[in-house]
């Protein structure tokens, strides 16, 4: 059991490629922790830099109170499961399960024990004594976590473990994880780039992008008030609505129509002010065209998304999308309006991208690392 | 529009043309396989006649040439010196090509592609007969002439660069991830070795292994050069003794001694490839 502190670590490769620049961070015990972002963001390179499989270039860290940042790997009291999962394929399951046992120096008979031990709990008792290669994909993953827990870490480092797994699978798998991860009360992080994934298992998620935190938050937190647009744009499963819009006086200009000033803004806009509103469209009303708070427009496309569906309206250049219960959709080209739900439609600033009532790009990162601290 | 009357060929002549092309197709498999077989079917049978010509054909069935052959001082001596060259060169050729090739797979050295082609060409264009002559003078100024340390040497030498290359392409088709994950487990580069790498490229290092010795059992040049005394000589330069008083070859011998120095090599083929059988450990996709 341990906390983990980042404190402005940086990674730059040979080459100048920055790929984790000036990062601070705090994972509070037994906490699920989830790194999301985009490929290429340093989601990746953070955990390795964790497990120690890469150098940091500055910055230091620490796990449960001790400075790891330049201990090897193998000392820092970490497991991680890889993406490919690293099975062994000349092992058979419960030798796998065992090696980092063996490498602890615990004799045959009590690591086959334990091996079998852990594996029973991980539901792999009949498949023991079989290879890497008479696995399916979801039993490799079992293998590869209960190998992980047999070695007892401090924290557990989790690099896109479900990413290999069929779509059904993946779901079945995520249920796994997040109950033997509240069994075990382990430490975790997780590397994603799968936004519904982050969402459904973490106790607190970091947004990155370039190297850096974008918003480190609860999944409600997160999806519910996007701290700005890179992240308003990333989570959820469908887009939000991003629409340029100008303050005029008590209203919006968007799309032709005037609403009314979300309150989440009111009073943090001024006058003349180039904005873009988001809303997303499960937070959106799909309401008559003559509707006071509606951004008007005409039905365009209209996809089926099983319960609901998702209907395009284009409003003079923009298109928004609304989520209507199924039976309740509209025809193509009618003339209707989107209405934002009130508490949940939010403000952009169009210079610096970031919400309305957050602090702006000039005045530091500082709060957000309070924040962090804090939790 | 009026069609041209164009010869149509009947079915029976279509069933003709393919059963000639067949015909004709096996002929000429039959005479290609001939020429390859005739050779080795000689040696399986001239051993055991005892008159043996140069013709392929039915053996009196005697074990005579047999007996006659171990009466040779040299004939023992030189497949155990074979044996010993062979051996030798394919530990140190196993051992330093598994460690220069983990490198080389794992370590980004500027040039190293580079490198890696240049040995290669040098060790397969100019070598042999080429060589020769610089590779005798300084086995000579090492004072290693008719050693077996210095034939092992040069054979080694001769081997690596192309085992390099052999097993680095194993060591590249294995996962860092394997060696990363044991890493956080703690273990040392030594265990990652013995543990992960060494039987995740098992495959490579038998491919290795029986290619190197098959290489030193077959060469005649290097220790027909750099072994002077006959008591060191391996089989394959023993093999040019087999002459009689005239200067003709005793087939008799001759093929008796043959077949001896072949049957180890092709046991030995058949023994790995049952035991270790050429195939790789697939992993998962990536």
């Amino acid at each position: 059991m341990a906390d983990v502190r980042v404190r402005s670590l940086t990674k730059v490769f040979p080459g100048g490629v920055r790929a984790i620049d000036e990062l601070d961070l705090q994972i509070a015990d037994g906490e699920f922790f989830a790194l999301l972002g985009p490929s290429g963001c340093g989601k990746t390179t953070l955990l390795r830099t964790l497990a120690g499989l890469e150098t940091a270039s500055s910055g230091t860290l620490e796990i449960g109170g001790r400075d790891v940042t330049r201990q090897p790997p193998g000392a820092r009291d970490v497991a991680m499961v890889f993406q490919d999962y690293a099975l062994y394929p000349h092992m058979r399951v419960d030798d796998n399960i065992a090696y980092p046992l063996k490498i602890k120096k615990i004799g045959k008979a009590e690591r086959r024990a334990k091996a079998g031990e852990v594996g029973a709990h991980l539901g792999l008792e009949s498949l023991l004594e079989r290879r890497p290669a008479q696995l399916s994909g979801g039993q490799q993953q079992r293998v590869a976590l209960a190998r992980a827990m047999a070695f007892r870490p401090q924290l557990f480092l989790l690099d896109e473990p479900l990413s290999n797994l069929d779509a059904r699978l993946r779901l079945e798998a995520r249920t796994f994880l997040k109950r033997l991860q509240s069994e075990v009360q382990t430490t975790t992080v997780y590397v994603t780039h799968d936004q519904a994934e982050a969402l459904a298992l973490a106790d607190r998620i970091a947004i990155m992008e370039a190297g850096r935190i974008r918003q480190i938050g609860t999944p409600a937190e997160i999806f519910k008030r996007p701290a700005n647009l890179f992240v308003a744009g990333f989570v959820g499963s469908l887009r939000m609505n991003l629409l340029p819009a100008t303050v005029a006086g008590e209203r919006l200009l968007v799309g032709g129509s005037a609403i009314p000033i979300p309150s989440s803004a009111a009073g943090l806009v001024s006058d003349g002010e180039p904005v873009i509103l988001g809303a997303r469209p499960e937070f959106c009303a799909l309401v008559a065209a003559a509707d006071e708070g509606g951004i008007a427009g005409t039905v365009a496309i209209l996809e089926n998304l099983g319960t609901d569906y998702l209907v395009t309206v284009e409003a003079g250049d923009l298109s928004v999308q609304v989520t209507v219960e199924e039976g309740e959709e509209p025809a193509i080209g009618d003339r209707v309006a989107v209405r934002p739900v009130e508490q949940r439609a939010l403000v952009y600033r169009a210079g610096d991208g970031r919400l309305a009532g957050s602090p702006r790009a000039d005045e530091t990162d500082e709060p957000a690392r309070e924040q962090a601290a804090a939790s | 529009m009026s069609a041209p009357t164009v010869a149509v060929p009947s079915e029976s002549q279509l069933v003709l043309r393919a059963f000639l092309s067949r015909l004709a197709f096996y002929l000429f498999v039959v005479v290609v396989s001939a020429f390859f077989a005739l050779p080795l079917l000689w040696l399986v049978l001239a051993p055991f006649d005892r008159h043996p010509s140069l013709a392929v054909k039915v053996p009196s069935g005697t074990l005579a040439n047999f007996r006659d052959v171990f009466h040779d001082p040299f004939v023992l001596t030189s497949l155990r010196n074979s044996a010993i060259l062979a051996v030798a060169t394919m530990a140190i050729v196993v051992l330093a090509a598994a460690l220069a090739a983990y490198a080389l797979s794992r370590v980004r050295i500027p040039g190293r592609d580079l490198l890696l082609y240049v040995l290669l060409l040098f060790s397969s264009i100019v070598t042999g007969s080429a060589a020769m002559v610089p590779l005798f003078l300084l086995v000579f100024d090492l004072g290693l002439i008719n050693s077996f340390v210095g034939v092992i040497l040069v054979l080694a030498g001769g081997l690596l660069p192309a085992a390099i290359f052999i097993l680095k392409d194993f060591m590249d088709g294995m996962p860092a991830s394997y060696e990363e994950s044991a890493r956080v487990f703690g273990a040392s580069s030594f265990q990652v070795l013995r543990d992960i790498v060494a039987p995740v490229v098992r495959p490579g290092l038998a491919v290795i292994a029986v290619w190197a010795i098959v290489n030193v059992w077959g060469n005649f040049l290097i220790p027909f050069i750099l072994m002077r005394s006959p008591d060191r000589s391996p089989a394959a330069v023993v093999v040019y003794n087999f002459y009689t008083e005239g200067g003709q070859a005793d087939l008799r011998l001759l093929s008796t001694f043959s077949l001896l120095y072949s049957v180890p090599v092709v046991v030995m083929y058949l023994f790995v490839s049952s035991r270790y059988g050429f195939r790789f450990h697939g992993g998962i996709k990536r």
